[in-house]
């Protein structure tokens, strides 16, 4: 299970960036998305998926590694 | 003393975002309050503003940025380009003096309604001075960015603050004015639990606001954002800049004796102080914006405190409160009132007191009780802002 795709559907519904500037290894924070916007789009994810995000590594930085963290935590949630 | 140049304006307002257009309509006597939040147990009214964020901005640049800024960062950019002011100014020279009477109601709002889920950027969307803050991001200005929250006076006082730091010559240009977006429910009803607010019958939202008239009752919130660049006029005139005005006085005072009954000396003394600084006499005076909230008590208050200042010149001032049209924008009112009187000195016309079906006797004065009235003589103009807390700003304005 991979949550990338739906990451990126997200944030491409959300801040309206373009699918092909959704690299998923790139820097998010380079693509725009300031402490305080990936803190709102952390939020958003969260309502998505229903779950409850655990304080974000600050060395997750592009969608790949975001992806990895959700996956954990809904395989967590799905194993609970 | 013309030593203060308006040379932008910048509205974002239920009448529309371009100055003439705005005017226009207020000429017209076109009212802007109408029904909102059906839901609610007593009938609400407001004026609100058609808005279009991605005139402004991308979504990603929306995260944490509640209506009233975007509402104030749309307004001043409008005001910098009418004053074709950017460009050749040290971003350190710019500052900005913003009113705001209660910051970001809706970010509030949705957090109460939340469910306890509150969005993490409820604080930096909510806080009174993020409206400045945000267009001080936009326009580059690094001066200083202050917020005046002193209710129903704070655009005005801040506009009389930005004026003197550009006389001190601590700023080239201030960009000045305010911003309010306050139509929630929760909002609308804590102000109809205050009984100030007009009533009405089903259908007659529209003419509900009725300032200075014997059946007036009360006023209906309005929201929008209106912004003035200040500059000198030495500094105007070397750029070759359009003046709108001048700003020739300004007046603040505190009546101190209650803090929401207004009081004839308390007005009297901002008047009178507004005068001095301009070096004008009543009679130079052509017309008063009042602020005729159209509530019992406020409309006669002011009224004695132009008579008491004006004393046998009273009838030589045309007076009209444009609440009656676009509604009472608390921080913002000082600012929106102070475009529309600078307006009505540059093209000359006199803006109507709405609504007014039979003047108050105890309002007696020379209202503007039509519509398109022209002033071909007029001058000297002032705009009147009075605050709950008992804060009081006139803004003395000369024509070009």
């Amino acid at each position: 299970m991979s949550s990338l795709k739906e990451l990126q559907d997200l944030i491409h519904e959300k801040y309206g960036i373009d699918m092909s500037e959704l690299d998923p290894s790139a820097s998010m924070r380079e693509k725009g998305l300031d402490s305080l916007a990936l803190v709102e789009f952390l939020f958003a994810v969260e309502d998505h998926f229903h779950i409850n995000l655990p304080d974000v590594d600050s060395n997750v930085d592009t969608l790949a590694e975001l992806a990895v963290v959700v996956d954990r935590v809904r395989a967590a949630k799905a194993a609970a | 003393m013309n030593s203060i140049a308006v040379t932008g304006l910048g509205l974002v307002t239920s009448h529309g975002d371009t100055p003439d257009a705005v005017f226009a309509a207020i000429m017209r006597g076109e009212s802007a309050v109408q029904p909102v939040f059906p839901e609610l147990p007593k009938p609400a009214a407001a004026a609100t503003v058609a808005f279009d964020q991605s005139r402004w901005f991308t979504k990603l640049q929306l995260a944490g940025v509640d209506r009233v800024s975007q509402l104030a960062v749309a307004a001043a950019d409008l005001a910098m380009k009418d004053a074709g002011a950017a460009g050749d100014i040290d971003p350190e020279r710019i500052g900005v003096y913003a009113g705001c009477g209660m910051g970001g109601a809706a970010a509030l709002e949705a957090a109460y309604r939340s469910g306890g889920r509150v969005p993490p950027l409820t604080i930096p969307a909510f806080m009174p001075n993020a409206p400045a803050a945000h267009v001080a991001m936009r326009q580059k200005a690094l001066g200083p960015v202050l917020t005046y929250s002193v209710a129903c006076a704070s655009s005005a006082v801040a506009i009389a603050e930005a004026a003197k730091a550009v006389q001190s010559g601590e700023v080239d240009v201030a960009i000045a004015g305010g911003t309010e977006a306050l139509i929630v429910p929760g909002v609308v009803l804590a102000w109809q639990a205050m009984q100030t607010l007009a009533s009405f019958n089903p259908g007659e939202a529209a003419s509900s606001v009725r300032p200075f008239s014997l059946d007036r009752t009360g006023f209906a919130l309005g929201e929008g954002s209106a912004f003035v660049i200040l500059e000198s006029a030495e500094r105007a005139r070397r750029r070759n800049a359009r003046v709108y005005a001048y700003l020739a006085g300004w007046g603040i005072s505190c009546d101190a004796t209650h803090l929401t009954k207004p009081d004839v000396p308390g007005q009297a003394r901002a008047l009178r102080a507004a005068l001095r600084r301009a070096d004008l006499k009543p009679r130079d005076v052509g017309y008063c914006n009042a602020h005729g909230t159209a509530t019992r008590i406020g409309d006669v208050i002011e009224r004695d405190a132009l008579a008491e200042v004006w004393g046998n010149d009273l009838d030589h001032l045309s007076v009209s409160s444009t609440k009656a049209l676009h509604g009472h924008l608390l921080g913002a009112a000082g600012a929106l009132e102070a475009a529309i009187t600078v307006l009505a000195l540059q093209h000359r016309q006199l803006p109507p007191n709405a609504n007014c079906t039979e003047i108050d006797p105890a309002c007696r004065m020379n209202l503007v009780t039509r519509t398109g009235v022209a002033a071909p003589q007029l001058e000297v103009a002032l705009s009147n802002s009075f605050a709950f807390g008992g804060t009081n700003a006139v803004l003395l304005f000369k024509r070009a």
